[in-house]
C-alpha cells in the first residue's frame, strides 16, 4: 500500500485531495495533517511511519511549507520520500526555493478535480514504473 | 706761468670734463634753467628724452615739456618756488616731447645758489620711467580687477585668514551667504561660522590643520549665519605660503548648498516614499493572485463536482454551502482590500486636525463594549497625547489594535495603553523615511496569545495570518490597515513578543504641540 501523507490548514482542498486521490489509487493511505508544525511532531514521535508521497501546501499559519520541507528533508528516513509543494500560486521566490530543497515539484492547486487527478496519475505512474 | 694759473688751467680743464659728462649722459635729461626757468643747457640725455635739439631749446621756458592740464595748474612754477623755498623739489608725472608724445618723467629740480646764497638757477634731472609706469599701471589694474571679481564674487563667500584663522577680507558672497557686514566680522575668528557642536569638537582648528598639512581642506556640513539660522556650507580652505613656504595665512570658500541639500533629503524621503509604495504594489499583487484567487478556485471546484454528482442531494447540500463560504469569504476579502486601498485615498483628502488620543480611545472603548464585556475585558489607559491627524482613521488604528488584543485571548484580556516622548534615534529600526525629530509612542500591551517574534514584520503584511482559519476568524488585514494609517500620519509601528506572553504594539506618531 502506497502512504501518503498531506499537510494543508485548508480544510476543503485537504478533503478535494483526498476525493482525487481515491479516484486515482484506490490502494493508498494518506493521512492529513493541518499544519507543518503538527506534521514535524508526528514525524518525530512515531518512527515506524514513512510516507511515501508528501504534498505540502506552500501558505501556513504557524509554520510555512518551505520550512516544514526543510526540516523533513533532512530526516533519514524519509530519504526515499517524494516531496510536492502544493499552492493556490507558483510564486517565483517559492518555486525556486522548494527546487533547491529538493522538493521534486511544484503543483498549483487547479481549479478543475480533472486537473488535479491527470497530475496524480502521473506522479503515481512515473514511480510505479521506477519500482 | 705761475702756480695759480696753473691751477686755473686745471680748474678749467676739469670743470671742461664735468661740463662734458653731463652732456654726454644719455639716460637723464640734465638741464640748467635760470631763475625764470629758460633753459640755458642741454643734454644728449636731455635730446634722446625729449626729442628737441639744443639749437631749438635753449632760450625757451621749461613749461615747454608741460601738458596744458599741468599749465593751468601751474605746475612748473609751482615745482620752481618749491626748489627756491626748499632747494628742491620732486615730482612724477606726464610730460609732452616735441612731436607731442607723452612720456612718464621722475623730475628733481635742484637749486643753485652763488655764495651769498641766492638762487642763480636750476639744475633739472629728467627720467624717463614711462616703461615702468605702463607695467606698474598694468600690474595694478590687473590687482584692482582681482580684487574687484573677489569683492563682487556673490554665489561664493571667499574669505581670507590669517594664520591663527582670524578673518582678514570679506567679499559680497560672504555677506549675503553669512549675513555679516564687513565692518562687522573682520577681525573675528572664523570659528563664529561653526555650530556650537562643531566647535566643541575643535572642528574649526582641525580644518586648518589639514590645509596646513595637506595644502587642501574640503568639508560639508551645517554651518551657522549672523541671525543664528543654519546652512548647509561646502567649504575648501586653501593654505597660502610665502617664497620660503612658510604659512601666510589661509583661503577660505564656502558655498551655500543648503537647497541642494534639502533638496537631496527630500529626494531621500521621497525615494523611501516610493520604496513603500512599490512594496505595496508587490503586496497588491501577491493578493490578487493568491488570496483572492483561492476562494475562487474553490468555488469553481465545488461548482464542479456539484455539476459531476448532481444526483446525491446530500453531496450537493454540502457542497453549495461550501461554495457559499467561499463566495463569502472572497466577498470579505474583496471588501477589505477595499477600505485597505481607500486609505490612501482618503488620507489624501481627510481633514487632518489635532487629535486627542483619550478621546479616540473613549470612543473605541463605547463602540467595542459589547466585545469588551463578553470577554471580560479591562482596558487601562494612561493619559495619551494629541496629535496632528485624521480622527476617523485614528479610531479605526485603536479600534483594529484593541480589537486584536481582544480576539488573540485565552484568559480575561488585560490591555495596558500608555504613552511617552520618545527621540526619533530612540526608535529601533527606525525606518528611513521618518521626519519628525520626536514622537508621540503609544504603546498597547495585552496578556493574549501573542505572537513568536520571528514574525514582528509579516503580521503587518496584507492577507498574512499566524493563526489557522478554524482557530481565529477574520481576513487577515487589521494590522496591515493599521500600519497603512500609522504610515499616512509619517508615524511607524512596530510589534514584539513572545508566544504566550503577550504582545506589544507600539506607535509612533509625530509630536505635535498645541
Amino acid at each position: 500500500m502506497i502512504k501518503c501523507l498531506i499537510i494543508d490548514d485548508d480544510l476543503d482542498d485537504q478533503e478535494i485531495f483526498l476525493m482525487c486521490l481515491k479516484k486515482v489509487n484506490t490502494d493508498i493511505n494518506c493521512l492529513t495533517m493541518s499544519n507543518g508544525v503538527e506534521a514535524v511532531a508526528l514525524l518525530m514521535s512515531n518512527t515506524d511511519y514513512i510516507p511515501d508521497y508528501v504534498f505540502i501546501d506552500v501558505n501556513m499559519p504557524k509554520m510555512n511549507g518551505i520550512d516544514c520541507l526543510k526540516i523533513l528533508k533532512n530526516m533519514a528516513r524519509l530519504k526515499y520520500a517524494k516531496f510536492f509543494m502544493y499552492s493556490t500560486t507558483a510564486e517565483g521566490a517559492a518555486v525556486t526555493e522548494s527546487k533547491k530543497l529538493g522538493a521534486d515539484d511544484f503543483i498549483v492547486k487547479p481549479a478543475r478535480t480533472a486537473e488535479l487527478k491527470e497530475k496524480l496519475t502521473t506522479i503515481f505512474k512515473i514511480v510505479s514504473e521506477i519500482a | 706761468m705761475t702756480g695759480r694759473e696753473q691751477s686755473a688751467t686745471a680748474n678749467i680743464s676739469a670743470s671742461n670734463i664735468y661740463k662734458r659728462m653731463i652732456e654726454e649722459i644719455q639716460d637723464y635729461a640734465i638741464i640748467l634753467l635760470d631763475r625764470d626757468g629758460i633753459i640755458r643747457n642741454w643734454n644728449i640725455g636731455a635730446e634722446k628724452i625729449k626729442l628737441y635739439t639744443e639749437k631749438e631749446i635753449i632760450g625757451k621756458h621749461f613749461s615747454i615739456f608741460y601738458r596744458a592740464e599741468d599749465i593751468e595748474i601751474n605746475l612748473p612754477q609751482t615745482l620752481l618756488n618749491e626748489a627756491f623755498t626748499n632747494g628742491r623739489a620732486s615730482h612724477e608725472g606726464w610730460r609732452k616731447r616735441k612731436d607731442g608724445t607723452a612720456f612718464w618723467g621722475n623730475i628733481t629740480i635742484t637749486a643753485i645758489h652763488d655764495e651769498d646764497s641766492t638762487v642763480i638757477g636750476y639744475c633739472k634731472v629728467t627720467r624717463d620711467l614711462t616703461e615702468k609706469k605702463i607695467a606698474e599701471d598694468q600690474l595694478r589694474r590687473s590687482e584692482e580687477r582681482y580684487h574687484q571679481m573677489v569683492a563682487e564674487v556673490q554665489d561664493y563667500a571667499i574669505i581670507l585668514l590669517s594664520p591663527a584663522g582670524i578673518i582678514e577680507n570679506w567679499n559680497i558672497g560672504a555677506q549675503k551667504i553669512k549675513g555679516y557686514t564687513e565692518a562687522e566680522i573682520v577681525g573675528k575668528h572664523f570659528e563664529v561660522f561653526y555650530t556650537e557642536e562643531d566647535r566643541k569638537i575643535g572642528l574649526p582648528g582641525k580644518l586648518l590643520k589639514i590645509a596646513r598639512d595637506k595644502g587642501r581642506a574640503a568639508q560639508e556640513g551645517w554651518r551657522v549665519r549672523k541671525n543664528g539660522t543654519k546652512f548647509w556650507g561646502a567649504i575648501v580652505i586653501t593654505a597660502l605660503h610665502n617664497k620660503d613656504g612658510a604659512i601666510v595665512g589661509y583661503t577660505k570658500v564656502t558655498r551655500d548648498l543648503s537647497q541642494k541639500k534639502i533638496d537631496e533629503d527630500k529626494l531621500a524621503v521621497y525615494m523611501a516614499e516610493l520604496e513603500i509604495q512599490n512594496s505595496e504594489l508587490e503586496e497588491f499583487a501577491y493578493v490578487a493572485s493568491h488570496d483572492l484567487q483561492e476562494p475562487l478556485r474553490k468555488i469553481r471546484t465545488f461548482s464542479e463536482l456539484i455539476r459531476e454528482n448532481y444526483d446525491d442531494k446530500e453531496f450537493v447540500i454540502k457542497y453549495f454551502d461550501k461554495l457559499d463560504t467561499s463566495a463569502k469569504r472572497l466577498s470579505e476579502l474583496v471588501k477589505s482590500l477595499l477600505n485597505y486601498s481607500r486609505l490612501s485615498v482618503d488620507s489624501k483628502t481627510a481633514a487632518w486636525t489635532y487629535v486627542n488620543l483619550n478621546d479616540v480611545l473613549k470612543e473605541v472603548e463605547e463602540d467595542l463594549e459589547l466585545l469588551i464585556a463578553d470577554k471580560k475585558a479591562t482596558i487601562i489607559g494612561g493619559m495619551l497625547p494629541a496629535v496632528t491627524g485624521s480622527h476617523i482613521q485614528l479610531g479605526q488604528l485603536f479600534s483594529n489594535i484593541i480589537g486584536n488584543s481582544l480576539k488573540f485571548s485565552k484568559t480575561e484580556p488585560i490591555i495596558h495603553i500608555s504613552s511617552r516622548i520618545v527621540e526619533k534615534q530612540e526608535i529601533p529600526d527606525v525606518p528611513k523615511n521618518l521626519i519628525a525629530e520626536r514622537y508621540h509612542l503609544v504603546e498597547f500591551k495585552d496578556n493574549g496569545i501573542g505572537f513568536d517574534d520571528e514574525y514582528n514584520r509579516i503580521i503587518f503584511s496584507l492577507f498574512k495570518r499566524l493563526h489557522g482559519k478554524q482557530e481565529y476568524s477574520g481576513t487577515g488585514i487589521g494590522l496591515a490597515l493599521c500600519k497603512k494609517i500609522v504610515e499616512n500620519h509619517k508615524g511607524h509601528i512596530s510589534a514584539s513578543s513572545g508566544h504566550g506572553h503577550g504582545a506589544v504594539f507600539n506607535v509612533y506618531l509625530p509630536f505635535a504641540s498645541e
